[in-house]
């Protein structure tokens, strides 16, 4: 779901989150979009959402994210959500070896269920927790290059990198869709055919007002 | 065989003083003016216990013969609330839970102590993150943790199948809030294994197929009751498993005010899973003229977000009450399985 449109803002990018029950991916949501962080937060029933505008690149993007449960037997209702998602942000916990070992079973439920050229960042949440770290961070490096992920520690307690992870989700999905647009710009030129919803990369927002969270 | 794993050691944690909790235990998030209100009705309230006393009798020996003379008058008394006082011991006749317990002597002891379940570390990462809010439950490793710890881990042997799923320590835990360990787990049982309406596990079951046969008719009795909202519903691409996941999954538990959720449990436990049903249809009615305005994003939060009025038992339940639900109920249910059937046969 990469939309343009022309009010509000520019792109609305879906965003999905996945990861073992108990790594924190209602955590980092809330922090991403409220900032705002639960000790004590009951585990997620179904999906949750909340949605953030932001600026990337001069363009003002919608980010909408759907949080699932993390427990297998709830894949059963997740997974209709990766259905247009354009980015996933794939968690696990530092602490916990088994969630970082089933990264492998998330990146086939997504290769099944979501688009193919979706956008991964692969966090290894609760960085704050070092003292009882379970997996190394060379580790969670050799994995993301092995299967071309962005990836990066994250704390949503301590709101460390939260940001940056999303941002730069954004960034790669707003450079894939910039370079299909050229791509579709210069053969639409070559053939002479007029091309008539080109998507404009000039500009043309610059000084468009940073938008307050949508979620309250 | 460890009794409890990673649930041994007591950790005596700070308790909040009475004040902070509301009157059901949970810490209150905000002072309100709801303890004036709930003065006014005291006498009326110790009205109602004492008739309640009378209809179910001593330790609930005059509850069956009562129920099979007058059906009605303890249809309408559930409807009105049963009195919290008297709350767990009426949940446990109406469910049949009681009848579980008394022809399974020793069962639980069983279950809890000797045998080990593939989910007990599933259970533990969970256990402080059901009902957190609430005094029982808050303290780690305390005795509402062990309890519902024990319930779960129960439960996950009893029905290896189905094991643990999240969402069941909401049930669990509403319960233990009412009624000792053992007689919690046998209401859990009574209800997910049908003893006196349809079995309930099929809400936890591998592909969780009851939610999606409720989802499938919720969203039609969506565009029966409310057919403009079913449309905008659909016009925003709004479909029930956004929204009602967890009215089905927790029966309201998991995120309704403690009062609304214990007068739909009344009903739920005495009249089936109708009710869930018909309180969904009650609040999409109530909010209707909001909905209806809203796109996609904001529709979102407000079904999620219902305001006060809307969740005040006295005003949802009697408008609940009045949707009737058991003809669609029976022919969305119909339509539901010759959906599901098709595509096996041409497969």
């Amino acid at each position: 779901m990469a939309y343009k449109v022309d009010h509000e803002y520019d792109y609305l990018f879906k965003i999905v989150l996945i990861g073992d029950s108990g790594v924190g991916k209602s955590n980092i949501l809330s922090r991403f979009t409220r900032n705002e962080f639960c000790l004590e937060s009951k585990s997620t029933i179904g999906v949750e959402f909340a949605t953030r505008t932001l600026q990337v690149e001069g363009k003002t993007v919608k980010a909408q994210i759907w949080d699932t449960a993390g427990q297998e037997r709830y894949r059963a209702i997740t997974s209709a959500y990766y259905r247009g998602a354009v980015g996933a942000l794939l968690v696990y916990d530092i602490t916990k070896r088994q969630t970082f070992d089933n990264v492998l079973r998330w990146l086939r439920e997504l290769r099944d269920h979501a688009d193919s050229n979706i956008v991964i960042m692969m966090a290894g949440n609760k960085s704050d927790l070092n003292h009882l770290r379970a997996v190394s961070t060379e580790d969670a490096q050799s994995l993301a290059e092995s299967e071309g992920l962005s990836f990066m520690e994250t704390s949503a307690l301590e709101a460390f990198n939260i940001e940056k992870a999303f941002q730069t989700v954004l960034l790669d999905i707003y450079q894939i869709i910039r370079k299909k647009a050229l791509a579709a710009q210069e053969s639409a030129s070559g053939t002479g055919v007029p091309q008539g919803t080109t998507i404009n990369v000039n500009n043309m927002s610059d000084n468009a007002n940073k938008k307050p969270c949508c979620s309250t | 065989m460890d009794r409890s794993r990673g649930i041994n050691d007591y950790e005596p944690g700070p308790v909040p003083s009475e004040s902070r909790v509301d009157r059901y235990g949970f810490i209150k998030q905000n002072v309100s003016n709801s303890s004036a209100a709930e003065g006014l009705g005291k006498s009326r309230e110790a009205r109602r216990v004492r008739k309640w006393r009378k209809m179910i009798g001593v330790g609930g020996s005059d509850w069956k013969h009562y129920v099979r003379r007058k059906p009605h008058v303890v249809k309408r008394r559930i409807r009105k609330g049963i009195p919290d006082c008297l709350r767990g011991l009426v949940w446990q006749l109406i469910s049949g839970s009681r009848d579980l317990l008394l022809m399974n002597p020793g069962v639980y002891e069983q279950l809890v102590i000797y045998e080990t379940s593939a989910s007990e570390l599933d259970i533990i990462r969970d256990i402080s993150r059901t009902f957190p809010t609430h005094v029982f439950f808050q303290q780690r490793h305390g005795p509402g943790q062990r309890s519902l710890y024990n319930v779960l881990k129960a439960y996950s042997v009893f029905d290896r199948a189905v094991g643990y799923v999240q969402g069941m320590g909401f049930l669990a835990g509403l319960l233990l809030l009412y009624m000792s360990e053992e007689d919690a787990f046998w209401l859990l049982v009574a209800l997910l294994k049908g003893a006196v309406h349809a079995p309930m596990e099929g809400l936890y079951q591998v592909g969780l197929p009851l939610v999606q046969q409720y989802l499938f008719q919720f969203e039609h009795l969506v565009s029966e009751h409310l057919p403009k909202l079913g449309e905008h519903f659909s016009r925003e691409m709004i479909n029930p498993s956004m929204y009602a996941s967890q009215w089905f999954i927790t029966v309201f538990s998991y995120s309704f005010p403690f009062p609304l959720a214990l007068r739909i449990w009344d009903v739920f436990l005495f009249e089936g899973v109708k009710i869930v049903f018909k309180v969904g249809l009650a609040l999409l009615k109530y909010c209707h003229d909001d909905l209806i305005n809203l796109s996609f994003e904001k529709l979102i939060h407000a079904l999620r977000n219902f305001p006060e009025d809307a969740m005040n038992p006295d005003i949802l339940l009697p408008m609940a009450y009045s949707i009737k639900v058991s003809r669609s109920l029976g022919e969305s249910k119909i339509e539901y399985e010759k959906q599901n059937r098709k595509p096996k046969i041409e497969a």
